[in-house]
């Protein structure tokens, strides 16, 4: 299938003398699962960063379905249909586990016309039906008039993937879903996101290699701000310059 | 009801309760406005003249504290300066009914449309800053404009604008006499009721849910598809009106305005209100502006320093009561009303 949504190239940023992200260039394919792997300061999140409208790029492009969104701001790049979690759950934690979701779904009865915005939220349909489909779907139920701020951390972790699917993105881009989680809660949050690949492509930052292997379609590998690999899942761990940048030095970290 | 789930319901820790918290305060709310309702029959009954005019002035301060909690308690922006508007407000009000023609309506038609362009552009100079800087800008702003007003002589300078007419204010077949003061406490009351109104309505629609977003997390804001900045220019926008529009009330009560409406003191004033009757709650500033301005005239008529004493009171509040006097009110009576529902399923399922 050669259907992209998402289509990135030659983006660059630096910080400094740093270059966090160096000439990468790859593409998303649409309904599809794809990961961004790398040891800790390969320039990651810098390109989450980039691709979500959280920073501009000194030179590149990005092409979502088509339209280039280059150095697009978030809220217009949400309009357009890309949406993103955020490996430090963001959330609204003096809020509602409802209306940190209501809110989030507010985008499905989108905003422009008056009548939408000023109306009480309570008469917001379309909104409160997202709103029952994310709590059935993340099992949030029991927790719905809690504030966001006392849930436990794998309770955050969901809820901030809720968040970042309420507005029905057309690619969702999830940064390290699994942070800090146990082990059932990462297996079960793993069938989530393979779930999700049904209605949205996904872009996925990820620490644990074995999951990462497991869920994606394709795998884009970097070190130090650039791409090293990019390919099927097999192809990319049986690949020496991976094996030699990527997984020795995490057998290393792992040893100390 | 099968007993399990009454059981269930009654054992629950807080059935409901974000149904049950709008209960609590508009219990409150309500209470609010029938006790001035109540004062005023009282205070009519006793022909009395000098409360009715405090509790007016206290009513019309309310307005200018609630439009300070939209900002503070819901919005998270602290307006050092937002007497700016509420002198605007008394300013273009005391102009219009003194020079143009003496009606209510046109007065505060005028002061809207001066608000809202004034709210814009001071908006788009003060919220471009955070924190400590928005406060200080904001602050900046009204010292700057109540400098101009105090040395401007078609202002009256320091005088400010003496000789105001009596309103008679028509109210369909009505006509309410100005100088009658049960007729101008009601008024405002009225007046208050309707911009609380409005303000509770507003805070509860999307754009009004999304200042609390802003203030919880301004950050996440754009990844939900709307910018923040707009939002905060909407919240500051709409407060700047209230202040004026409450502001406009004053002179009709007093029949003057004069600098001092544009001063610190006044800005500082109403945050006070807003911390004391409970930040964020909309209609705790109102109690806290009529439980102050109430205290102030009653020490007030002890001492010369009642501002030391006001300035206790604030402390006191501030460490030992950060939620104010609603902040605190609301959840007890919900948690007393809860209890009470609670006992009520249980005694009808053991029937």
């Amino acid at each position: 299938m050669s259907d992209t949504i998402l289509s990135v190239e030659r983006l660059t940023v630096r910080f400094g003398a740093l270059a966090a992200v160096n000439d990468v260039s790859f593409v998303a394919e649409r309904g599809r699962i794809t990961s961004v792997i790398g040891p800790n300061g390969a320039g990651k999140s810098s390109l989450f960063n980039l691709i979500s409208g959280a920073i501009r790029p000194q030179a590149g492009r990005v092409t979502l379905d088509g339209r280039d969104v280059t150095g697009w701001r978030p809220d217009r790049l949400l309009a357009a249909g890309l949406s993103r979690s955020f490996q430090i759950t963001n959330l609204f934690f003096e809020l509602t586990v409802r209306e940190n979701l209501r809110l989030a779904a507010q985008f499905v009865q989108p905003g422009p016309q008056l009548s939408n915005v000023l109306r009480p939220t309570g008469a917001s349909r379309a909104a409160l039906a997202r709103v029952d489909e994310l709590v059935e779907r993340f099992d949030l139920h029991a927790k719905l008039d809690e504030l966001a701020g006392y849930l436990s951390h794998g309770e955050q972790r969901r809820l901030e993937i809720a968040v970042s699917l309420a507005a029905r993105p057309r690619l969702l881009l999830l940064d390290e879903p699994t942070q800090g989680m146990s082990h059932t809660d990462t297996q079960d949050t793993a069938a989530l996101i393979r779930s999700l690949a049904g209605e949205t492509s996904i872009l996925l930052i990820e620490h644990d290699v074995d999951l990462v292997m497991d869920l994606s379609d394709q795998v884009v590998v970097m070190h130090q701000g650039q791409k090293l690999a990019e390919g099927r899942p097999q192809a990319v761990r049986a690949n020496p310059a991976v094996q030699a940048a990527y997984f020795g030095e995490h057998a290393d970290a792992e040893a100390h | 009801m099968p007993e399990a789930s009454a059981l269930a319901a009654a054992a629950a820790p807080t059935p409901a309760p974000r149904i049950a918290r709008l209960r609590a305060m508009q219990l409150l709310t309500w209470l609010f406005f029938a006790g001035a309702l109540a004062f005023a029959a009282i205070a009519a009954a006793l022909g009395d003249v000098f409360f009715f005019r405090l509790a007016t002035e206290a009513l019309i301060f309310g307005g200018l504290a609630l439009a300070v909690d939209v900002l503070l308690g819901r919005t998270g922006l602290l307006p050092l300066g937002h007497a700016l508007f509420f002198g605007l407000g008394a300013y273009v009000s005391g102009l219009v009914l003194k020079h143009w023609m003496p009606s209510l309506w046109l007065a505060l038609a005028v002061v809207f449309v001066a608000a809202l362009a004034a709210g814009v552009v001071a908006g788009i100079i003060a919220i471009r800053a955070k924190g400590v800087y928005f406060a200080l800008i904001s602050f900046g702003l009204a010292q700057v404009v109540s400098k101009i007003v105090f040395n401007t002589r078609e202002l009256g300078a320091s005088d400010g604008i003496i000789g105001i007419p009596v309103l008679q204010v028509g109210l369909g077949p009505l006509t309410l006499d100005m100088a009658h003061p049960p007729s101008m406490f009601l008024l405002t009351l009225a007046m208050i009721g309707v911009l609380y109104a409005v303000t509770a309505w507003l805070m509860d629609t999307p754009l009004g849910r999304l200042l609390s977003a802003v203030k919880a997390n301004e950050h996440r804001v754009p990844f939900l598809g709307f910018d923040p900045w707009r939002v905060k220019l909407g919240g500051f926008t709409y407060s700047a009106i209230v202040a004026a529009l409450s502001g406009a009330l004053y002179p009709v009560l007093r029949g003057f305005v004069s600098p001092e409406l544009l001063f610190f003191q006044v800005s500082v004033n109403a945050i006070i209100n807003v911390i004391v009757g409970g930040t964020g709650t909309l209609i705790g500033p109102l109690y806290g502006s009529a439980l102050l301005t109430g205290l102030k005239s009653v020490v007030g008529s002890f001492t010369a320093h009642h501002l030391i004493v006001i300035g206790l009171v604030f402390m006191a509040s501030v460490v030992f009561f950060p939620r104010g006097l609603i902040g605190y009110a609301a959840p007890a009576l919900q948690r007393w009303l809860d209890r009470r529902a609670a006992a009520r399923i249980v005694s009808e399922s053991a029937r």
